[in-house]
């Protein structure tokens, strides 16, 4: 019996080297920066990384990034704004930050290259940025923002006004010294972004976390409208903290994510906006990746459109 | 609990090393066994434990009472008992409901309003068909003589409830695996290693080829309405090697986890789609459920030994018995009769006996253009069956069928976007490698040489990753059996 214990042990071992080896020469795995709090409070990834985000178990989607001496992933070095040129910056999540698609060919790119003056776009996209992020980023880098043209938000009314005021998020708590080490062993990171190890992550969380599923029950007795309306009134406290800029800053939104009291809310206030969700809505051939929610190339391309219109008018 | 689940990766290797390590004696693991085997069931749901002790008990004192009786109308009685509880216990949970509605439907073809208030919300326990048969045949066995009762209860109660095979079979004999329960089982490397290779096999065939395949599948046969004909095609096909991934996977994981615990199952597939007829197909697909019902209801009824007219009705009732106990609903009825009319053809012609020996297609030229063709139009007609297995009604199959019928085409796109063409070389190569292995179903990847052995482990470990997804419902197909 130990004989027959000692070698499956060291097949698992043989395998488990094999595995690394195939993940490795077939970069099946997924590739994400790391992440780091700036002397300003402004959290970015660690820049001058550059990487593969790969999607799904046999490469379903595989996206080129570069993070910039700035810390986001954009096609240019720096940012700096010149005055001979329009500078537009775009600020947002995931959708923005765009790793799910090259480096070359994001949103801002896309946009860049309908523009009809000389003018550039800086894209400031991180993966779970609210409105108290991209509103804290502006402010922190006010210098900066105060040379940009235009400033574009992105904003989905649905995640990104869950807060009243800015505090550090505990996103960069997902970059542990044991993560840092797991990132390593690729058939790891391999096997936990198909849901391998699901069932082994939700059996520890289900022993460890009882306290989250009594918020997240406390969460379920609140009423849609009561959702709504507290979602507004953090929006108005951030834009009166932050000094919100009407004359410089877009609202990018989704309309069909945003409740009427919110856009009526916008309108009456005259906060600049510019809606993309008519123009996915009448498209006949998808808008969203498969694998994910983000927007695929055509999905880009609508959007890139609609602001790129929108700016040109605006000129 | 699931074999394909993390609740057995960390039961089997507990169960296995007190099995082996800690207990001696034959009694201790199979208390062991029998203990392990109720904590596997009630994983699911505990209630329905006392379905499978109620099982037991009856059978346990039914067979000792037939072997004890002296009079043939008494061993009648007692058998009659057995078979009247346990086919009512399975009868209740399985078909009451489906009996009742049938019912109301015929009345109602006459004109007769009835409110269905006989109805009743009854949750089918899991592997209720599969034990209960088991235990059916231990006190079968005995009335007809050929199996002494057991006298140890223990023993009795692994064999019944052993977790390996207790939910979707091989459906075994008392003769088989009771006299290994009741003797002293010895650690054997060999075995152990086949087992586990066979786990891996069937692991393969249930995530890489079963679970990968469903949201095709299931998505092409709820919206058979807006795809063209090939998609049709395609779904019947995928379907077809879905259920033979999850069944015969679970079998192979059941086989081989048996093989642990140094028991021998019985096989219950031997590449049923290599078969060339109908007949050779029912010898290798399901088998410890075609060899029960051909012990046990077949032969009974005269089999083939009676008038031409009788042997007609018991191949038809075999059939439509065997469509039956897959499900409460018409359409495994016309699957079973299919089968039937498609294998009455061969037995008129004497040649239901035809093929009993491995088919081999690349032996020679003669053979390829001879056997081939068979094998793809039994493919076909198999396939043509799923079709009725898979759909929810009568209704929804016909509709299935007339959409094949339409002559159109299109490519079909993944539900979630997978490319497809991973989908066709994946089976491609499966079946290839079936072919190569066709001659032991109990040792798939014995290759003589420990290199290509261990490349053929990893190369599966390494599928099984790569079509793994973790959207899929995960449980087998025949669970709901």
């Amino acid at each position: 019996m130990a004989k027959f214990i000692a070698r499956c042990i060291f097949f698992g071992f043989v395998f488990f080297l094999c595995f690394e080896l195939l993940v490795r020469a077939f970069h099946l795995h997924n590739q994400r920066p790391i992440r780091y709090l700036d002397e300003q409070d402004v959290e970015k990834w660690v820049p001058h990384q550059e990487g593969y985000s790969v999607v799904g178990n046999r490469r379903q989607n595989v996206g080129h990034y570069r993070i910039n001496s700035f810390g986001f992933n954009s096609v240019y070095d720096s940012y700096r704004p010149k005055e001979s040129e329009k500078s537009v910056a775009l600020i947002g999540d995931s959708f923005i930050e765009g790793f799910h698609q090259d480096f070359d060919n994001s949103l801002g790119q896309k946009i860049e290259g309908k523009l009809k003056s000389n003018s550039k776009v800086f894209e400031f996209g991180y993966a779970g940025y609210d409105f108290a992020d991209q509103l804290h980023l502006i402010h922190s880098y006010s210098v900066l923002f105060d040379d940009m043209d235009q400033v574009l938000i992105y904003m989905r009314f649905i995640d990104d006004l869950e807060r009243s005021e800015y505090e550090v998020s505990s996103r960069l708590s997902l970059d542990t010294p044991i993560s840092r080490l797991a990132k390593h062993f690729k058939s790891i990171v391999y096997l936990k972004d198909i849901g391998l190890l699901d069932p082994v992550t939700h059996a520890i969380s289900k022993l460890g976390n009882l306290r989250a599923k009594n918020r997240v029950s406390d969460s379920t007795e609140e009423t849609e409208s009561d959702i709504t309306f507290a979602r507004i009134q953090n929006f108005k406290d951030l834009v009166d903290f932050y000094d919100y800029d009407k004359s410089k800053n877009v609202l990018l939104v989704d309309y069909r994510l945003c409740p009427s009291e919110f856009l009526d809310f916008l309108k009456e206030n005259e906060f600049k906006t510019i809606d993309f969700g008519e123009s996915l809505a009448r498209s006949k051939s998808p808008t969203d990746l498969i694998y994910d929610q983000h927007w695929n190339d055509h999905g880009r391309e609508l959007i890139a459109k609609e602001i790129a219109n929108y700016l040109n008018n605006f000129d | 609990m699931l074999f394909n689940s993390l609740d057995f990766f960390i039961f089997l290797p507990i169960v296995y090393i007190c099995y082996w390590a800690f207990l001696r004696k034959t009694g201790q693991r199979n208390v062991l066994l029998v203990i392990s085997s109720y904590i596997f069931y009630g994983w699911w749901d505990y209630r329905f434990l006392s379905l499978i002790l109620i099982s037991t008990l009856i059978d346990f004192f039914v067979g000792q009472a037939v072997y004890n009786s002296n009079s043939v109308s008494k061993k009648r009685l007692f058998v009659s008992i057995s078979v009247c509880l346990n086919l009512g216990i399975l009868g209740f949970f399985k078909y009451f409901n489906f009996f009742v509605d049938s019912f109301l439907d015929s009345i109602r073809f006459f004109g007769i309003q009835m409110e269905p208030s006989w109805t009743l919300n009854v949750i089918l326990p899991v592997g209720i068909s599969f034990y209960t048969f088991q235990t059916l045949s231990y006190t079968l066995d005995i009335y007809r003589g050929k199996l002494q009762p057991t006298h140890n209860f223990i023993s009795f109660a692994a064999f019944v409830a052993f977790f390996p095979q207790l939910v979707a079979g091989p459906i075994e004999r008392a003769s088989n695996l009771l006299p290994q329960i009741s003797r002293t089982r010895v650690f054997r490397y060999n075995q152990q290693v086949e087992g586990l290779r066979l786990m891996l096999w069937g692991l393969f065939k249930k995530v890489a080829i079963a679970d990968s395949l469903a949201p095709i599948v299931d998505d092409i046969f709820l919206n058979h309405a807006a795809y063209p004909s090939s998609t049709l095609l395609l779904g019947a096909i995928f379907f077809g090697f879905q259920i033979y991934g999850d069944f015969s996977g679970y079998s192979d994981i059941a086989i081989g986890t048996a093989k642990l615990f140094g028991i021998e199952l019985m096989s219950n597939f031997k590449f049923p789609y290599f078969s060339r007829d109908i007949a050779e197909f029912w010898r290798r697909w399901h088998i410890s459920l075609s060899t029960w019902f051909r012990d046990y209801l077949y032969i009974p009824l005269g089999g083939s030994r009676v008038k031409k007219i009788l042997t007609i009705r018991n191949v038809f009732i075999i059939f439509l018995v065997s469509g039956l106990w897959h499900g409460a609903n018409w359409t495994f009825v016309v699957w079973g009769l299919l089968h039937a009319v498609l294998f009455l053809p061969l037995f008129f012609l004497k040649s239901n006996r035809r093929y009993l020996d491995t088919p081999n297609v690349l032996n020679s030229v003669h053979t390829f253009f001879s056997e081939v063709p068979r094998i793809l139009w039994t493919f076909a007609m198999v396939t043509f069956g799923w079709i009725f297995f898979r759909s929810e009604s009568l209704g929804e199959a016909v509709h299935y069928f007339q959409g094949m019928f339409d002559f159109s085409w299109d490519s079909y796109l993944h539900p979630r976007g997978y490319r497809m063409i991973d989908y066709f070389i994946l089976l491609i190569c499966f079946v290839l490698f079936e072919y190569f292995i066709r001659k032991d179903e109990r040792n798939p990847l014995g290759f003589s040489h420990r290199s290509i052995r261990w490349a053929s482990y990893c190369l599966l470990m390494f599928l099984i990753i790569l079509f793994y997804d973790d959207g899929v419902d995960r449980s087998f197909i025949y669970f709901q059996f």
